[in-house]
C-alpha cells in the first residue's frame, strides 16, 4: 500500500465518522423533538383536568397512576399554581398531596445525586409553595449547594413561612456573597414579619464573622423600611466600631426614614470619619426633611470632597434646599460654591436659570449662577 | 342559533385560558380563544362576543393597545383587562380606555367568575 491509498483510507474513515456523528445528532434532536411535544402535550392535558379541579370543586377525574412521577404534571401544577390565589391555591395543595407529588420531589431532593434532578426538586417545591414541603426546605438551607440552598430559601420565602426566618438568618453570616445577596432578597419578601427576628440577630452577632451577616441584616433592614427599627440602628451606631458596619447603619436610616431616623444621621454628619458623614448626608436627603436644610447646608464646607459632593446633592432634593445652594454659590467659601453649582446643573437648576436669563426673568441669585459658572469655565483646567 | 353568551379570552398563556375556558364553559358560556395580540385585535373585528377577558403582556400586540385600534376603528367590545402588570398607570389607562374592569394576576377565579357575571350584559 502506498501513501496515496493510505491517505485516501484516511479520508473515507474520517468522512464516514463524520456521517455517523450527523446522522447521531440528527436523530438526537428528532428524539429531543418528539419527547418535548410529547411532554407538551402531556402538560396541557393535565392543565385540562386540573382547570376542571379547580373550576368544579367536586370534579373526579383521575390525573393517572404516572402523575407524580411525570414531571408535565410538575410543570402543569406549578403554571397553575402561579395564575392562581386565594381558595384554589388549598385545591391545589390538596391534589399536591392526594397526588403525592410533593413527597416525590422531597424524595429527590434527599438523594445525593444527579444535581439537576435535586436542583428541579428544590425549584419544584420552591414554585409549589406547600407549607407542608417547609420542614424539608428549612433542612436543606444547609445543602452542599449553593442553589439548592438558595432555591429552598425561595420557597420558604414565597409560602411566607415565619419560623423559617431564623434559619435563614442563621445562614447570613456563613454564606458566600452571591448566596447571602439571594438570601437576604427572600429575607425582604417576609416583611415586617422579619423586623424583629433581624433586630434580634444584628444585636446577637454584631462584631462576629466580619460583620458579614450584620451587614447584610442591615440592609434588609433598610428595604423593609420598618420605622420601629429606628432606636434599635441609633444603638448600632452607637456602639459599631466596624466603618462598614456603620455605613450600611445609616444606609438603612436613610431607607427607614421617619423623625427618629433623623437624631442619630445628625449625630454621624459630624462623625470624624468622612465615609460616614457622606453617607449620612445622602441619606439625610433621602428622608425628605427639609428642617434638616441647615446640616446640610453645613456640609458645604466639609474638607472633603465627597461630604460637600453629596450635602449639596442632599440639599437639592429638599424642599428650600435650591435657595440655600444659591446662597452657597454666593458665598465666599470656594468649596462650597464649586459643590453647590455642580448640584445646580445635576437638577437642572442651573439650565432653568439660563432660559429665565434669556428671557430676561432670572432673578439676582440665577443672575450670580450663571455668572459664577461663566467665571469657572473661563479658568483653564 | 345558541343562546349562550358569547367570551373570548385573549392571552399568551395557554394555562390561563385552559383554565378560564375550563371554569366558563362550566357555566354555560360559549368560549373562543387567541394566543396573542394580533389574532385577539382580529377576532374582535369579527365582533359577536358580549365580553373579552384581555391579557395587557401579549405577542404581538399589547392589550391596550388592542382595546385602543378597537376604538379607533369603532368596534365596540365590553373588555376586562386582566394582567400580571401591577403598575396603577396600565389600571387607568386600561379604565381610560374603556374597559369595564381590571383583574390582576394572580387572581382568585371565583371572584374573577363574578366579576365576568356582573359585567356581562343582562
Amino acid at each position: 500500500m502506498n501513501g496515496t491509498t493510505i491517505g485516501l483510507i484516511a479520508v473515507v474513515v474520517v468522512f464516514g465518522i463524520d456521517i455517523i456523528l450527523l446522522v447521531g445528532l440528527v436523530i438526537l434532536k428528532a428524539v429531543h423533538r418528539h419527547r418535548r411535544a410529547n411532554h407538551e402535550q402531556r402538560r396541557a392535558a393535565y392543565v385540562a383536568v386540573l382547570s376542571r379541579h379547580l373550576a368544579f370543586q367536586h370534579h373526579t377525574d383521575p390525573f393517572g397512576p404516572d402523575a407524580a412521577d411525570d414531571d408535565a404534571f410538575l410543570d402543569a401544577v406549578i403554571d397553575l399554581r402561579n395564575i392562581i390565589s386565594g381558595t384554589e391555591i388549598d385545591t391545589l395543595a390538596g391534589i399536591i398531596d392526594s397526588v403525592g407529588l410533593a413527597k416525590r420531589q422531597e424524595a429527590r431532593l434527599r438523594h445525593r445525586f444527579p444535581l439537576g434532578r435535586r436542583l428541579r426538586a428544590a425549584v419544584s417545591l420552591a414554585e409549589m409553595g406547600d407549607e407542608a414541603s417547609a420542614p424539608v426546605l428549612i433542612e436543606h438551607l444547609n445543602d452542599r449547594e449553593p442553589e439548592i440552598r438558595i432555591q429552598c430559601a425561595r420557597g420558604l420565602g414565597r409560602m411566607q413561612y415565619t419560623s423559617a426566618i431564623d434559619p435563614i438568618l442563621e445562614r447570613l453570616g456563613h454564606e458566600v456573597p452571591w448566596v447571602r445577596a439571594r438570601f437576604a432578597d427572600t429575607l425582604v419578601s417576609f416583611g415586617t414579619k422579619a423586623t424583629w427576628p433581624l433586630v434580634a440577630y444584628i444585636r446577637v452577632n454584631l462584631g462576629h464573622d466580619s460583620n458579614r451577616g450584620v451587614i447584610e441584616a442591615l440592609r434588609v433592614l433598610g428595604t423593609i423600611g420598618d420605622q420601629e427599627v429606628g432606636p434599635t440602628l441609633s444603638g448600632v451606631l452607637r456602639v459599631a466600631s466596624d466603618p462598614e458596619v456603620g455605613i450600611a447603619t445609616i444606609e438603612a436610616l436613610g431607607l427607614v426614614g421617619g423623625p427618629l431616623a433623623i437624631r442619630p444621621l445628625k449625630y454621624t454628619f459630624r462623625s470624624p470619619d468622612w465615609r460616614l458623614r457622606a453617607k449620612s448626608a445622602t441619606s439625610l436627603g433621602q428622608i425628605g426633611d427639609p428642617s434638616i436644610n441647615p446640616v446640610l447646608a453645613e456640609g458645604l464646607e466639609d474638607e472633603n470632597w465627597w461630604v460637600r459632593r453629596n450635602s449639596a446633592a442632599a440639599l437639592a432634593s429638599l424642599p428650600g434646599g435650591t435657595e440655600l445652594l444659591m446662597m452657597a454659590v454666593q458665598s465666599e467659601a470656594p468649596f462650597a460654591a464649586d459643590a453647590a453649582a455642580e448640584a445646580l446643573a445635576d437638577s437642572g437648576a442651573l439650565a432653568t436659570a439660563r432660559n429665565r436669563f434669556e428671557a430676561g426673568e432670572a432673578s439676582e441669585a440665577e443672575e450670580a449662577l450663571l455668572a459664577y459658572v461663566t467665571t469657572q469655565e473661563a479658568v483653564p483646567a | 342559533m345558541s343562546d349562550a353568551k358569547k367570551v373570548l379570552i385573549a392571552d399568551d398563556s395557554e394555562t390561563v385560558t385552559t383554565l378560564l375556558a375550563t371554569a366558563l364553559e362550566l357555566e354555560g358560556y360559549e368560549v373562543e380563544t387567541a394566543v396573542n395580540g394580533v389574532e385577539a385585535y382580529e377576532k374582535g373585528i369579527s365582533g359577536g362576543f358580549d365580553l373579552v377577558i384581555l391579557d395587557q403582556l401579549m405577542p404581538g400586540l399589547l392589550g391596550l393597545e388592542v382595546i385602543d385600534r378597537w376604538q379607533q376603528e369603532g368596534h365596540k367590545n365590553r373588555v376586562i383587562m386582566l394582567s400580571g402588570v401591577d403598575d396603577d398607570r396600565t389600571v387607568v389607562s386600561s379604565l381610560d380606555l374603556g374597559a369595564v374592569d381590571f383583574i390582576r394576576k394572580p387572581f382568585h377565579l371565583p371572584e374573577l367568575m363574578a366579576r365576568i357575571r356582573q359585567r356581562l350584559p343582562r
